[in-house]
């Protein structure tokens, strides 16, 4: 096997599969990446939660396959000057990597017995842009649950319905969802652990290519620019979600985003995180008051709101709170609240593009 | 600024406190002069000599010791169990002693005191006041003291460690190299079973030879305690002299049990024994845990312990339960066992609570339930309302909690 290819495209290939290669594995082969020279160069990792193919192009001069480590290889190149790479596969499963005037030989595996990513040939398929796909993960990736013992919140739930893809993320203290419209009339529903969705978000760049995903029994693909992903799923039944999701409200508000983070950040300053203090927010008469006392001291600040509804004095985990608000881009937003010690509800002034809803601090005094 | 600390540490304490108590009741001997020890409960297995006479000490007997071996080293040995009660009055009245002479009084555990003297001699040299109060324990109260006094918390502790009882040292920074450094090293404030052997390895034996060891090759081996260590032994420490009650930064309970335990449902039952009560101290004190954890000893003795960070704080009974039995059986082998413990920390105050999707309503009609139940408890007596679980199970429904003021000795001055 041997072929010519550009340093900057085969480490782009080879960190993007390494987020699939286990980095302590019980045999030796697991840690490696296969590598498969035919018209292009193909790179894989596997770790069986979490598999990524990512195809390179190159000038193939002979076909072949092997395994090399993955910490050992990515080293190389990545320390390799900014030209062609020259590789080679030898007798004995030898690997020459050359590269402007280094030299590297290294020892490789037999790639038999390598673990190959399935094949996904399913019916249930859909396609959306991939930077909407980004943004939907990042808007919702952070309410995911850190609870093991709720293994299925680890993840988040993608459903297809009615021509809408709709994200879900929650862990029982508040609760993220993005959506948007597909052209395909499919209806499927898979929960991704977050681990793996987070490395799909990174994979995945800000353009308009598409992405498209396949589902089957228990694993998802989902296909990009010459990449391949192949991601288990999370076996188990997800929360029905929108049961939680409050339809009534006693008070509802329209605020500046910018203008609420920041008084949020501000009162936050004095409430230390480990006693959770929460911040108070005080709302009548077209104006929200935010405020947040700690040991240490008070602080204290208004707002201008458009409001509707009662009066009401509710409290948060200021970070909640923040983080659902830090991934809004609408200048505006609508925060409907059911009562002051039940779930509050953010949205965009039109449409219902994401939810967050964020559950009160009860406080007893 | 140079201050002046005291040590005043009771010589004997439970077994003194005894030995008081019989005298003020018409006891013709006094049990400070012959061999005798304060003991456990040999039939709930507590059999342990839990403190010992000076005449006592002559035979071998050493404080941790059980009981059955005290009584084979010295057959005529009296044996008194133990009252915490008396003892948390006798604590009391030398902290009130003390505090006549300076508010900067630190309960340090139930036997031991420091005080700053700083600025509250007028008359009197420290050393004369240090030995007024020694004289005044005697007379007064009954039982003699050793005061240690220097210039910090840590020399002032070693100083009163030196001869006893009824003793008076003083320990200052000059004196350090005579009085303190000869000394082996596992007499160190410290130095416990588990340090001493590396640095045997390291060729240390004395104080002295820890003084002059390299901070860097101490924290090579021991990590942060290292250096501490050497501090110590160098007698550098800045800790202040803290009154009142400090902030509780956990709460525990832990029993033995009268036999072994090899089946989860009594296990489970022992479990939810010590969770009544340390929920309840918990609640009483207002506050919240976010983690729980559980010790187990093994017939072996063998120890064992697991904690868990909860997902919310918690002060109820059934979820800190809950969570004490998922933790135990992670960690269970199997092995008998004798020895149980349920402990709270990170604790935080109840004012606010962090509301969830999943239990809702639950969490407040438990928190009212908790409530009813201590209410109960409290005016009627702790047997007052029990599990229906602990019917005829032999084990009793709330474990522990008697002596609880008074935590052992910390590892912080």
């Amino acid at each position: 096997m041997k072929f010519v290819c550009s340093k900057h495209e085969l480490y782009e290939a080879i960190s993007t599969v390494q987020k699939a290669v286990m980095p302590k594995a019980t045999l030796p082969i697991l840690e490696g990446i296969y590598i498969e020279a035919d018209e292009n160069v193909r790179l894989v990792g596997n770790c069986f939660d979490l598999g990524i193919e990512f195809s390179v192009k190159a000038d193939v001069m002979s076909a072949g396959s092997i395994v090399l480590n993955s910490r050992i290889f990515g080293d190389i190149v990545r320390k390799l000057p900014e030209s062609e790479v020259f590789f080679e596969v030898k007798k004995n499963y030898n690997t020459v990597i050359e590269c402007g005037n280094s030299y590297f030989e290294i020892k490789g595996m037999s790639a038999e017995g390598f673990p190959m990513l399935p094949e996904i040939e399913e019916e249930k398929k859909v396609s959306i842009a991939q930077m909407s796909l980004k943004e939907m993960i990042k808007k919702t990736i952070y309410a995911i649950s850190t609870d093991e013992n709720r293994k299925i919140l680890t993840g988040s739930l993608i459903e297809v319905q009615d021509g809408e893809f709709t994200i879900v993320s929650l862990d029982g203290f508040r609760l993220a969802l993005a959506k948007a419209l597909i052209k395909e009339a499919v209806e499927f529903n898979a929960v991704i652990p977050g681990k793996n969705l987070n490395e799909i978000h990174k994979i995945m760049e800000q353009k308009e290519d598409e992405v498209k995903i396949t589902l089957s029994e228990n694993q998802a693909l989902f296909e990009m620019n010459g990449c391949r992903i192949i991601s288990k799923l999370l076996s188990g039944e997800f929360m029905n979600y929108k049961y939680f999701i409050p339809e009534q409200f006693e008070t509802e508000i329209t605020v500046d985003t910018r203008e609420f983070i920041n008084s949020i950040e501000r009162a936050s300053l004095i409430t230390s995180d480990d006693r959770r203090f929460p911040v108070k927010l005080m709302i009548s008469d077209d104006k929200m008051i935010v405020t947040s006392s700690a040991e240490i001291g008070i602080s204290k600040e208004e707002l201008k709101v458009e409001m509707d509804g009662l009066d009401i004095t509710i409290g948060f985990n200021p970070r909640y709170l923040l983080d659902s608000l830090k991934v809004i881009d609408d200048e505006m937003i609508r925060v409907s609240f059911s009562s002051s010690v039940g779930p509050c509800v953010i949205k965009p002034i039109e449409g219902d593009r994401f939810i967050f809803m964020v559950l009160p601090v009860r406080m007893n005094s | 600024m140079k201050r002046t600390i005291l040590h005043v540490d009771v010589n004997s304490a439970y077994l003194s406190w005894e030995a008081v108590y019989a005298l003020q009741h018409g006891a013709r001997v006094d049990l400070r002069t012959i061999p005798s020890v304060v003991g456990g409960d040999e039939k709930s297995r507590h059999g342990i000599v839990l403190a010992k006479s000076i005449p006592a000490k002559k035979f071998n007997i050493k404080t941790g010791e059980v009981l059955w071996s005290a009584r084979m080293k010295c057959p005529n040995l009296v044996v008194l169990p133990p009252s915490y009660s008396l003892y948390i009055q006798c604590s009391n009245a030398l902290v009130n002693l003390l505090k006549e002479y300076s508010p900067l009084v630190e309960r340090y555990s139930i036997d031991e005191c420091f005080m700053d003297l700083t600025g509250h001699c007028r008359n009197k040299s420290f050393e004369e006041t240090a030995w007024e109060i020694k004289e005044r324990c005697r007379e007064e109260l009954g039982f003699t003291v050793n005061v240690g006094i220097s210039s910090n918390k840590l020399l002032a502790k070693m100083a009163s460690e030196f001869e006893k009882p009824d003793k008076m040292h003083t320990l200052y920074p000059h004196e350090i190299p005579k009085k303190l450094w000869p000394l082996p090293v596992r007499e160190l404030f410290l130095a416990g079973p588990r340090t001493i052997p590396v640095l045997y390895k390291l060729n240390i034996f004395t104080i002295g030879q820890l003084a002059h060891a390299s901070p860097a090759l101490l924290k090579q081996h021991l990590k942060s305690h290292g250096i501490t260590l050497w501090k110590y032994a160098n007698g550098i420490d800045n800790s202040p002299v803290t009154p009142g009650e400090r902030i509780i930064k956990g709460i525990g309970n832990s029993t033995t049990t009268p036999f072994d335990v090899d089946n989860k449902k009594e296990a489970f039952l022992y479990l939810l024994s010590l969770t009544e009560t340390v929920a309840m101290r918990l609640r009483d004190k207002g506050m919240m845990a976010r983690v729980v954890a559980v010790t187990i000893r093994d017939t072996q003795l063998s120890f064992f312990s697991h904690q868990r960070k909860l997902a919310v704080p918690s002060n109820n009974t059934d979820y800190l339960y809950n969570e004490a039995k998922r933790l135990f059986t992670e960690m269970w082998q199997g092995n008998p066992l004798r020895h149980f413990g349920v402990h709270l920390s990170e604790l935080t105050g109840n004012e606010f609570c962090q509301t969830s999707l999943f239990d809702n309503d639950f969490v407040l009609r438990r928190q009212s339930l908790d409530k009813s139940i201590d209410t109960i408890r409290l005016s009627h007596g702790s047997g007052a309302v029990i599990r229906g679980a602990f019917l005829h199970s032999g084990i009793p429904p709330l474990c522990g909690g008697v002596h609880e003021s008074f935590p052992n000795m910390r590892s912080l001055l």
